[in-house]
């Protein structure tokens, strides 16, 4: 099986570029890293992910609105999106993922080991 | 206490006074009025009331006017009725500024807990990307030095429970400014203070301290948000438990009684108590040291602690407040004269769902 392919897209290169690192070292995964939301889907359409996690705040684009153009471009429809936010703590999830719009969500600060059980669990399987 | 006499009015011929008879003095008692003689009682500002003798043609005390015995005898007693009818008054001032002063109290509060929901909001989103940057740098280094010292290891755990604690303040800054709803249904009281003392079961083992529960058994039902209530009880307790330390008594008692006097809650007129009303008490007592007197007026402020550092967010009892006055009650913290502190939490058995 080939590894997972994940795009991180969150305006906060600090946090994807130590995600991406944690990621890639302890999971089976190729991360693509884009800190600028207005550019997440052209990252999208070329890198072809198995998994987005998109932060819903970012100061060039809304997460839910690029998540509903994600689910309507005709090569990206259907990827699976978790968003991460820092709106909601993670106590009021209780620790485990809800969803926002139809999509889950993982509260910020997230744990990696979190994100590496959510790739499990949302992640598209390719042969 | 001031006070003083303004002069007499004297009316030789009250008959034909049409004060006096516009003054309630019924007619019959007119036509045999033959002397009134009145004395303003004043107190430093107002006139209280008036002291008067009122001679009827046929009293034996009217003999061609000759009232000076009785004339005298008002004008010695009527400063001391005025100093006492002052005393009653200004009882009454002083009682009006108590209760203006704790509405003030009320509003300056409510307002400093709104200033800190809008605060937290904002401050949230800006702290929460670099606590995550932090913890996963952490376990990214974690697994990179996977045969780290023993103080490398304890370093890297400690730098993470430092971001655990940030993200709870945070976490307890966002409750604070969201929670402004109540989920209510009907529910035992007794039973919400038996699942918190299970949830601090471990925390007062650890601290050798024993709970006594007293709690009545004729409680009526009340209506509860229950998770939140309990998030109160599990507060105070915890204070409770961090003021002993190590080895006391915490005692939680329930009874239902008759409000004593009256209270205003907030500014819902719905939540006043009245005298006489039925209500819910539960006392919550310990063992420590008590709450010095010059913290008491500060203890549900928000952000104010006592406690070491990373012990407390100082918001569990502006949180437990917030709660308890949510729920149409009163919340207050003192100590007791047996040493150690009390705090009494009261709430309404007939609560009417005002608009808020």
């Amino acid at each position: 099986m080939r590894k997972r392919r994940i795009l991180l897209v969150d305006d906060e290169a600090s946090i994807t570029r130590a995600l991406a690192m944690y990621l890639t070292e302890n999971g089976d995964c190729e991360v693509c890293v884009e800190n600028k939301g207005s550019r997440a889907l052209a990252a999208a359409r070329s890198f072809k992910p198995d998994l987005i996690f998109l932060d819903i705040v970012m100061p060039d684009a809304d997460g839910g609105a690029l998540a509903a153009e994600i689910q309507g471009d005709p090569v990206l429809k259907g990827t699976p999106i978790v968003f991460l936010t820092a709106l909601v703590s993670r106590r009021e999830t209780g620790g485990t993922t809800m969803t926002i719009g139809g999509y889950p969500f993982l509260a910020k600060p997230v744990h990696p080991e979190t994100v590496l059980a959510s790739i499990a669990e949302h992640a598209r399987e390719r042969a | 206490m001031a006070a003083a006499v303004a002069a007499s009015i004297l009316w030789p011929d009250a008959l034909i006074d049409q004060e006096i008879l516009a003054g309630g003095l019924a007619l019959i008692s007119a036509l045999l009025l033959a002397h009134y003689r009145g004395w303003p009682l004043v107190t430093v500002l107002l006139a209280v009331g008036l002291v008067a003798l009122v001679v009827m043609h046929l009293s034996p005390l009217y003999f061609g006017g000759a009232l000076r015995g009785p004339f005298l005898i008002l004008f010695v007693v009527a400063p001391y009725i005025s100093i006492a009818l002052g005393a009653g008054w200004f009882g009454e001032v002083r009682r009006y500024q108590a209760e203006l002063r704790a509405t003030q109290l009320q509003l300056i509060q409510s307002e400093k807990l709104d200033s800190v929901g809008r605060m937290a909001a904002g401050v949230a989103h800006e702290v929460k990307n670099p606590l995550m940057m932090i913890l996963t740098g952490i376990k990214v280094l974690a697994k990179r030095v996977p045969d780290a010292d023993e103080q490398t290891r304890l370093l890297l755990q400690d730098m993470e429970e430092a971001v655990e604690r940030a993200d709870r303040i945070i976490g307890g800054l966002l409750n604070y400014s969201r929670d402004r709803d109540l989920d209510l249904a009907t529910a035992d009281l007794n039973d919400t203070i038996e699942r918190s003392s299970m949830l601090v079961k471990h925390d007062l083992e650890n601290a050798h301290i024993t709970l006594v529960s007293t709690l009545a058994q004729d409680l009526p039902k009340l209506q509860l948000d229950e998770f939140k209530m309990q998030q109160v009880f599990v507060n105070l307790v915890t204070n409770a438990i961090h003021a002993i330390e190590r080895d006391g008594e915490i005692s939680i008692t329930t009874v239902l009684e008759k409000m004593t006097r009256g209270t205003l809650v907030g500014n819902r007129k719905a939540d006043r108590f009245s005298i006489g009303e039925r209500v819910v008490v539960v006392r919550i007592e310990d063992s420590g040291p008590g709450i010095p007197e010059e913290h008491l007026h500060k203890i549900f402020d928000p952000f104010f602690s006592t406690k070491p550092t990373g012990r407390g967010t100082g918001l569990g009892l502006s949180v437990s407040q917030q709660i308890v006055e949510m729920h149409g009650g009163t919340i207050e913290v003192g100590n007791r004269d047996t040493g150690g502190a009390r705090v009494t939490v009261t709430l309404k058995v007939d609560r009417e769902e005002a608009p808020s």
